[in-house]
């Protein structure tokens, strides 16, 4: 049956192309080739929130009077729509974990060196996008927790040098948080956010599809000239280990969506003392928590301001990276990147756990 | 002392303080011109040994609400600040007084105090009647009958470094209005030879009492200022104890639906000392539903006995009302809570929790009516509401253990999938 609809398309639309693509297309095998799994992990957590999403919308009334009683009447009322609700709270922090893993698996293994820059790049601007999501789709359900978190998210941009005012005034509507910026935050959450996304991706996909998977320094050097690396066919062998990984998470999906049900909350009173315990996400924690630590005033600067401006040098310098990290292009050992990949898992693992632990 | 020579006496006090504060109005109350001027009161009281005399122009001199509005010693005290010699400075003849006791202080104050028009410049807000009411208090009344040991207004709000009302170091701010009293009121050598009405000695354990309610834990724990201290139920300027009779009216100025319901019931007549029978006065303590009922820690025991007793009847109903919903709450909130941390939304019936909870409140209050026909339709009500929510736990439940089970289901099939895959994979590498 397959094959009649792959002969059926072969005459009308020539696919001998794609055939030898795919019957050709390998994936290195090596010690190191379970991290290739993250980037596919990521791509189907991503499918699993665009399916979850586009039902939930079916439903979901963004205005500050209804949006938390729609959301109250998805999980209550409509048939499965705590399944899709609560998978789609889960699926987002796993996919965002996933990004984050994949982008240090990818810094680690310095896979970012020529000629994959662009894939770096695009991977790089897609995990801000993924957080974009998750900073706006967190304001959705309109409860007291994701309001206040949003009022202090919203004000930290207020500390960005020249257009912090103009950026808040953006994000908000106005200069509160109020329904406008859930107009806001739910044009950027359904439309512009995956409009670019989905562009990414595809461009992201694209380049892995054209260059192929990076094979790892430490690799590399143990060959001998002229040989090339063992390879595993990318269809069926790779593209079966991968759906597996995916039927892994879809099972942890379910299980934390049956067992570990994501919260409502109350809803949203702008009019109400801030409730004890506002935090943003998790994936934020440690931002949050390094922003707090900051004296107010370090040499006569705001510090707030200053936390900001780091941060923003930061994602600068990590969108960069292959082009500062010479030596990985030049196919040597990168120490000082390894050591920068390093702190920055153990920035975020421990300041993610001191918030946890002050909060 | 006789009756008759008291009321003589308290006739000729009250004339001399009508005559003083009519005499001195028509000199009142401006600060003498100049203020700014050379003050010899001060520089002379600050070289003096004795501290009686040179600490009250220091006092002064840091923080007084009448020196901030211009106020100087002589605007109380009399004399001539410009003098350097002290006979001049303390001639009588310049209107030296001294330091104001008793009437004369009460006249002193009242100068400005009764004044209207004056206290319109300085505190428009504030009552200018502080002085006719201590006349009418056990505090005035004793001192126009010559009791020079009773308060004046310089006991409670200070003479130098006087501060405002509002000021959380004054004396009569709320929550240093009970130490304030405590300083005579607790102290039995300054408390000997005042008696009761019933002539027992007036007891000196009122703030020990007091810092033992619920209403001292509100006022000092709670930062409630609301909260009732001393003159919220004695008056301040016109303190005395409430009358037996008008002892539901004090508690009713902040309990009104309580005294209402209470003023209904057949213990309205009986009780000489209204709420104070069952919640006593200065120690009134968090009431609890074990007052009400007929075993050994509830106050209805301590009249009524005997299963056919009416009061017995009503008491042993009314706590069965409240237990059963009592019961009821605490089971459906722990459904709704439990069902809430599966992740279930019951806001709905959270919120009628809440209202079944109000039911339980409205109970407690009805029962002050002493008739079970109030309370019965109430915990009615609220068992009613509380049915509803046991209903919705079960279908969500219910609901709940589907879910589990489906979950149960689909993971058996995704592991059979992930399986085969395996297989399958392992079976192509075979190859």
């Amino acid at each position: 049956m397959v094959q009649q609809v792959v002969d059926w398309l072969d005459e009308r639309l020539d696919l001998s192309g794609l055939k030898h693509f795919i019957a050709e297309k390998g994936v290195p095998v090596h010690a190191q080739e379970i991290w290739y799994y993250l980037g596919g992990l990521t791509l189907f957590l991503f499918a699993v929130q665009v399916f979850t999403g586009i039902l939930l919308l079916l439903y979901y009334r963004p205005s500050s009077t209804e949006a938390y009683e729609s959301v109250q009447f998805i999980v209550t009322r409509v048939p499965f729509g705590w399944l899709i609700r609560n998978v789609h709270s889960w699926s987002a922090n796993l996919l965002i974990g996933a990004a984050f893993a994949h982008f240090f698996s990818v810094f680690l293994l310095k896979s970012y060196r020529k000629p994959r820059e662009m894939t770096w790049i695009s991977g790089m601007l897609l995990l801000l996008l993924m957080l974009g999501f998750g900073f706006s789709g967190y304001l959705l359900p309109w409860n007291e927790l994701s309001f206040f978190a949003t009022k202090v998210g919203t004000g930290i941009a207020g500390s960005v040098p020249l257009v912090g005012g103009f950026l808040i005034r953006l994000l908000r509507g106005g200069d509160d948080v109020t329904g406008a910026t859930l107009s806001r935050f739910f044009g950027l959450h359904v439309a512009i956010l995956p409009a670019m996304s989905t562009a990414l991706v595809a461009l992201h996909l694209l380049l892995v599809q054209r260059q192929g998977m990076s094979v790892p320094l430490r690799v590399e050097k143990h060959l001998k000239p002229g040989e090339r690396v063992r390879q595993m066919p990318f269809f069926p062998n790779y593209i079966l280990r991968d759906v597996l990984v995916w039927y892994v998470a879809l099972a942890a999906l379910a299980a934390l969506a049956a067992f570990s049900p994501w919260g409502l909350g109350r809803k949203a009173d702008p009019f109400a003392a801030v409730p004890p315990g506002i935090r943003p996400e998790w994936y934020f924690l440690a931002m949050f928590h390094t922003l707090k630590l900051i004296p107010s005033h370090v040499l006569g600067f705001e510090g707030e301001r200053l936390g900001v401006i780091a941060f923003g040098l930061v994602a600068v310098f990590l969108v960069f990276v292959p082009f500062v990290d010479r030596r990985s292009r030049d196919g040597r050992n990168s120490p000082v990147f390894t050591a920068i990949a390093i702190a920055g898992v153990l920035y975020l693992v421990v300041f993610t756990i001191l918030a946890q632990i002050a909060s | 002392m006789s009756s008759s020579r008291y009321w003589r006496r308290s006739l000729r006090s009250a004339v001399a303080v009508a005559a003083l504060v009519v005499c001195a109005r028509t000199a009142a109350a401006q600060p003498a011109a100049g203020s700014a001027a050379t003050n010899t009161c001060a520089s002379c009281h600050a070289t003096l040994a004795e501290p009686k005399l040179s600490a009250p122009p220091a006092a002064f001199a840091r923080q007084d609400v009448h020196r901030e509005s211009g106020f100087t010693c002589i605007d109380c005290h009399g004399g001539d600040r410009t003098a350097a010699d002290k006979l001049k400075a303390h001639d009588a003849a310049r209107g030296f007084k001294g330091a104001p006791a008793g009437q004369t202080q009460i006249a002193a104050c009242a100068r400005c105090h009764s004044d209207a028009e004056v206290m319109r410049k300085y505190a428009p807000r504030q009552r200018v009647d502080q002085a006719a009411e201590y006349a009418t208090s056990v505090h005035g009344k004793q001192l126009a009958a010559g009791d020079s040991r009773v308060a004046t207004c310089a006991s409670c709000h200070g003479a130098h470094g006087i501060r405002r009302v509002n000021d959380a170091k004054s004396p009569v701010y709320p929550t240093n209005v009970a130490t304030t009293c405590a300083t005579c009121h607790a102290s039995a050598s300054h408390m000997s030879g005042y008696m009761l009405a019933g002539k027992q000695p007036l007891p000196t354990n009122q703030l020990a009492l007091y810092q033992q309610s619920v209403h001292y834990a509100a006022l000092t724990k709670g930062n409630d200022l609301s909260a009732p201290t001393c003159n919220d139920c004695h008056g301040n300027h016109g303190a005395a104890p409430p009358g037996a009779g008008s002892v539901v009216n004090v508690c009713g100025t902040c309990h009104a639906v309580f005294a209402q319901k209470f003023s209904t019931s057949v213990h309205a007549q009986i009780f000489d000392r209204g709420c104070v029978e069952c919640h006593s006065n200065h120690a009134v303590r968090k009431p609890s539903d074990a007052m009400l009922g007929t075993d050994a820690q509830s106050l209805c025991a301590g009249c009524h006995s005997g299963a056919d007793d009416k009061g017995v009847m009503a008491a042993t109903k009314m706590r069965g009302d409240i237990e059963r919903l009592k019961a009821g709450l605490n089971r459906s909130s722990a459904t709704v809570s439990a069902l809430s941390n599966a992740g279930m939304e019951m806001s709905a019936q959270e919120l009628a929790v809440g209202t079944a909870r109000t039911r339980l409140t409205l109970a407690r209050t009805e029962m002050h009516a002493f008739d079970p026909t109030h309370v019965t339709p109430v915990v009615q009500e609220g068992l009613a509401t509380l049915a509803a929510v046991d209903k919705a736990g079960e279908t969500a439940t219910a609901e709940l253990r589907f879910r589990r089970r489906g979950l149960a289901v689909s993971l058996g099939a995704i592991l059979l999938v992930v399986v085969a895959l395996a297989f399958k994979i392992r079976q192509l590498e075979r190859r």
